[in-house]
């Protein structure tokens, strides 16, 4: 039996502020258990929902004997089903998400947000999910509720290795087929291929009424590119390495990644996407308030 | 291209420094472990072709800059005139032609070609051939100087201007020869010329030698440092047959006055020159009007004074384009008994000859003849004969007789060389008889005459002397490189004027040029005798006469105690103590006797004592010059190169050229700094505008 991975990734202040954010789907989710997610079907729970017009085969003793009395017709009381949240994690494994400094490479910022946002989501008891992506489909946890259920998830998450190339797309699309019922899917990748195959990928998701959330983890220099000197670019997933003088490429590769954003920024808002685009010089739990914050119906119609 | 301090590039190399550094940067760059490869491989593939293209040209202009800087250092030398030069010569034959044509001068510097030639080459020798060998060869001695300090060329006296004409077959001739003594490496030439056509000879039959042995030289370079325009402002004054005549109204001097007016000149231009005579040091100025361009006074009459039974004088234009023809002297003395002196031992053509000479054309001057035999020589009084007629073999050289021969050509004495009966003797001066050519029925065809000049030449007033009622029944050929006066329908010459050729009595080579030819008297061939089974000539006398008072005339100069002498290396050889009456200029005095104009006396005692008045010759002042095709004719199939100069033009041969290099240096640094600059600003860089 292997040694449970270290989870240094889980800064416990961190959980604690984050705690009192509730994690919240932004459309109606499909739960096993009673939770505090609004669930698509009408139940008999607390909160009242409408009235339907009788039809045989209903159960009568949902019937509003008061509304009757009054009209004379039969009429169905409907309250609001709560059920509880399936989230998703799937995380790029590619070689590209070692990027950086040991110990703060973009998988390293990935696992913080996965894992905290694993943390949050078994706290409120909810089901927890876990897809690594790169050339295979290698990690793979369907999503369960449970303590035990959590460890394991964050012990997967501290075991993703940064190796091989980007096999995200597939395993967005791999995961919308086997994902059935609703969930939170929320992704953390660089992104660092072509990105028109991710509109497809991400209307897939959307068409199995998938609340999709996305992390695009990016480094500064990756934009900025500010080298100064003829440098020997590594390709962290494989390829072959590439010289160059920076003063002579800096122009056109700076033309190349706006050119990659806007791309990107219309692949997202035309999948309904919730785009974070995230710098991984930026605090991890000021990105994760925002997004908790982000997905807080009553913080999201203040801010409007 | 040269430079002056071509040590320096031993630099060069630094040019390749750039490269060197872009090369060592390409090597000691880092290495990166890198997401973002699709950004790099797009921008890589966007900017493959410009960016190469712009870092190649950064490159090129940091090269440019520093091997221009390299360069700039090494002081280098260009103009119309050091490309040409290609690179330094182990020997530079420097061949200047110091003909007084050479002393046109542009009147507002007072530089003449001459001046400006030797400033040019000074400059080129100081600038390009600083470690070569320089020697100098000059049209007046044609004797090679070696010249160690080119900052004196134009002080030497082998530098200075002469009063002479050029031979420049000769001065080519005596390069070659040096080329060929000292056995000289790659060789540089350099002839100065106004390329005038009575200095460069395009007839002279020493071309096609000259042609062939520089053509075959493959390390000989030679370069011609050409001033053919002829000055518009130039007047030339030259005088000849002057003589003293004594009159009822006393003693005149009668003399032919010539004045040309050089370029252009229209022949209804007239101009008034003030002519200034000198006469025994007394000057008077005479108003001359020149209509057209020339004005040419035949016995121009000049009266004597008492006391004044003997001297000299000169004829000075106004300072004009060219200094060196505005003066002509002249001399005058007792005319001198002509003597005729003829050795034959046939009486018939003895006494035709000795008719003709003796028959006096001016009563004013005694005519003798006497004739001697061929047994006789010892009578013959040398020193006064002016015309000796020999009529008998040749005698060999190196004999007394022989000798005699050729001393009185030397010291100027005419020689007609009649064709004996017998045996034709030795070779002498060039001159071979060869075997007899006999008329069948009717006389020899005379095919042409030359009537511009020489014995048979037109008379003053251009009708030509009746040569054609001639019969010619019998004539001796004769071998020797000769101007022919008179052929035959088959091409043989009958008279002949013969440039004689001593080389062949004493070993040595002869001397070439106008020098040498100046120098000796008239030596003519008659192919044919006065007697009427050999010609009509003593019959039809006139053409006869003529002929044998021309050839008098000639030799009678030499005989004279004043002369006439046209300057040259040799002109004042046969006569010692010479002191000088008066000089063209003042440098004149320094200069090698016979080179300058000037008047002078010779001889210590009264009996011995002789006038020379020494002028430039005649056809210094032919002003028609070489045309291109005539000089690429003359030196077809040689390596040359012509260059056109002005007078007193401020060009030079080699003239720096490092500003022209920092200059280069400097636009290659703004090139690449242009290159260098940054591209525009983005408005903002893409990782802070804002997220999607």
């Amino acid at each position: 039996m292997s040694e449970p991975h270290q989870r240094d990734f889980l800064d416990p202040a961190v959980l604690g502020k984050l705690l009192r954010l509730p994690l919240n789907a932004r459309s109606p989710m499909m739960g096993s258990v009673a939770g505090r997610h609004r669930s698509p079907v009408r139940g008999s729970a607390i909160e009242f929902a409408q009235y339907r017009k009788y039809v045989p085969g209903d159960d009568t003793r949902r019937l509003d004997w008061r509304t009757w009395g009054r009209t004379d017709r039969y009429y169905i009381k409907e309250f609001e089903a709560d059920t509880n949240l399936r989230l998703c994690l799937i995380i790029d494994t590619s070689g590209s998400m070692g990027y950086g400094e040991p110990g703060s490479t973009r998988l390293d910022y990935a696992r913080r947000l996965a894992g905290t946002l694993a943390y949050l989501a078994g706290q409120q008891g909810d089901a927890i999910g876990l897809y690594g992506a790169s050339t295979g489909f290698d990690r793979e946890t369907p999503p369960r509720r449970g303590p035990r259920h959590l460890g394991l998830v964050l012990d997967h998450i501290a075991g993703l290795r940064a190796e091989g190339e980007s096999g995200l797309v597939q395993a967005i699309h791999e995961a919308a087929e086997k994902i059935r019922q609703r969930a939170l899917i929320v992704i953390f990748s660089d992104f660092l291929f072509p990105p028109e195959p991710l509109r497809e990928a991400f209307q897939h998701l959307r068409f199995r009424k998938h609340d999709v959330s996305v992390f695009h983890l990016l480094d500064r220099e990756e934009i900025d590119f500010t080298f100064d000197r003829p440098t020997r670019f590594l390709d962290l997933e494989g390829g072959p390495s590439l010289l160059a003088d920076p003063s002579l490429i800096q122009r056109r590769y700076r033309e190349a990644v706006k050119e990659y954003l806007e791309t990107v920024n219309d692949i997202v808002n035309h999948s309904s996407v919730d785009y974070h685009r995230t710098f991984l010089d930026e605090r991890y739990d000021e990105v994760l308030a925002r997004f908790l914050l982000g997905r807080n119906p009553k913080t999201t119609r203040t801010a409007r | 291209m040269s430079f002056l301090q071509p040590i320096l590039l031993i630099g060069l190399p630094l040019a390749l420094l750039p490269v060197l550094i872009h090369l060592i940067n390409q090597h000691r760059h880092r290495t990166v472990p890198w997401a973002a490869m699709m950004f790099l491989l797009d921008a890589k593939k966007m900017t493959k072709g410009l960016a190469r293209l712009r870092q190649i040209l950064i490159l090129a202009m940091r090269v440019l800059a520093v091997a221009a800087l390299v360069f700039a250092a090494s002081r280098p030398l260009a103009g119309g005139w050091i490309r040409l030069a290609g690179g330094k010569a182990d020997t530079l034959i420097i061949l200047l032609d110091r003909s007084a044509s050479m002393e046109q001068r542009k009147l507002e510097t007072g530089e003449s070609k001459r001046s400006t030639a030797l400033t040019r080459i000074a400059d080129l020798i100081e600038k390009t051939a600083s470690g070569s060998e320089i020697i100098l060869i000059d049209s007046a001695t044609l004797v090679p100087v070696v010249v160690t300090d080119a900052a004196a060329l134009r002080d030497l006296p082998a530098t200075a201007p002469t009063a002479t004409s050029a031979d420049v077959p000769a001065l080519l001739q005596k390069a070659v020869d040096h080329l060929v003594t000292t056995e000289s490496g790659r060789t540089d030439i350099w002839l100065a010329s106004d390329l005038r056509q009575n200095d460069w000879k395009p007839a002279s039959g020493q071309w096609q030698a000259l042609r062939s042995d520089l053509a075959a030289r493959d390390t000989v370079r030679l370069f011609l440092l050409t001033f053919p325009s002829v000055e518009s402002h130039n007047a030339a004054v030259a005088v000849s047959e002057v003589t003293r005549r004594r009159t009822p109204d006393g003693l005149h001097l009668v003399m032919d006055l010539a004045i040309r007016r050089q370029g252009a000149v229209s022949p209804t231009d007239e101009t008034t020159i003030p002519v200034e005579i000198t006469l025994n040091g007394t000057r008077t100025v005479e108003e001359m009007t020149v209509a057209g361009p020339e004005l040419i006074r035949l016995g121009h009459s000049i009266a004597l004074g008492s006391g004044n039974e003997r001297g000299w004088g000169r004829i000075d234009l106004p300072a004009d384009g060219n200094p060196a023809d505005n003066h002509a002297f002249f001399v005058y003395d007792e005319p001198a008994r002509r003597q005729t002196i003829i050795v034959s031992d046939d009486p018939l053509t003895a006494e035709a000859i000795r008719t003709a000479a003796s028959a006096a054309p001016d009563p004013a001057i005694p005519h003798v003849a006497e004739v001697v035999a061929t047994t006789g020589l010892a009578q013959i009084p040398w020193e006064t004969t002016a015309l000796l007629f020999w009529h008998a073999p040749l005698p060999a050289p190196g004999t007394a007789t022989a000798t005699l021969l050729r001393q009185h050509l030397e010291t100027g004495r005419g020689l007609v060389l009649l064709p004996p009966a017998g045996e034709g003797g030795a070779e002498l001066f060039g001159v071979q008889w060869e075997q007899w050519l006999q008329a069948e029925t009717t006389p020899l065809e005379i095919q042409w005459w030359r009537t511009e000049s020489g014995l048979l030449a037109n008379t003053r007033n251009g009708a030509p002397l009746p040569v054609a009622n001639l019969d010619l029944f019998r004539t001796r050929l004769f071998r020797g490189e000769s101007q022919s006066l008179l052929k035959l329908e088959n091409g043989d010459s009958v008279f002949s004027r013969v440039i004689p050729d001593f080389s062949s009595e004493d070993g040595e080579d002869g001397e070439i040029g106008s020098a040498a030819a100046t120098a000796t008297g008239p030596l003519y061939v008659w192919g044919t005798l006065p007697r009427t089974d050999h010609s009509s000539l003593a019959t039809e006398g006139v053409v006869f006469f003529v002929m044998t008072h021309r050839a008098l005339a000639e030799g009678a100069h030499a005989v004279s105690r004043a002369r006439l002498v046209e300057a040259g290396k040799n002109a004042l050889s046969g006569y010692p103590d010479t002191e000088a009456l008066s000089l063209g200029g003042d440098g004149d005095l320094l200069l090698a006797p016979g080179l300058a104009a000037g008047a002078f006396a010779s001889g210590r005692s009264e009996a011995e004592r002789r006038l020379i008045a020494l002028n430039r010759p005649a056809e210094e002042d032919d002003t028609r010059v070489l045309h291109s095709e005539a000089l690429d004719n003359l030196l077809a199939g040689v390596d040359y190169r012509q260059i056109n100069d002005e007078v007193g033009s401020g060009a030079s041969l080699a003239s720096e050229v490092w500003r022209a290099f920092l200059l280069a240096m400097a636009l290659a640094l703004i090139a690449e700094a242009a290159l260098c600059l940054p591209p525009r600003p983005e408005e903002a860089s893409p990782s802070l505008k804002p997220m999607g």
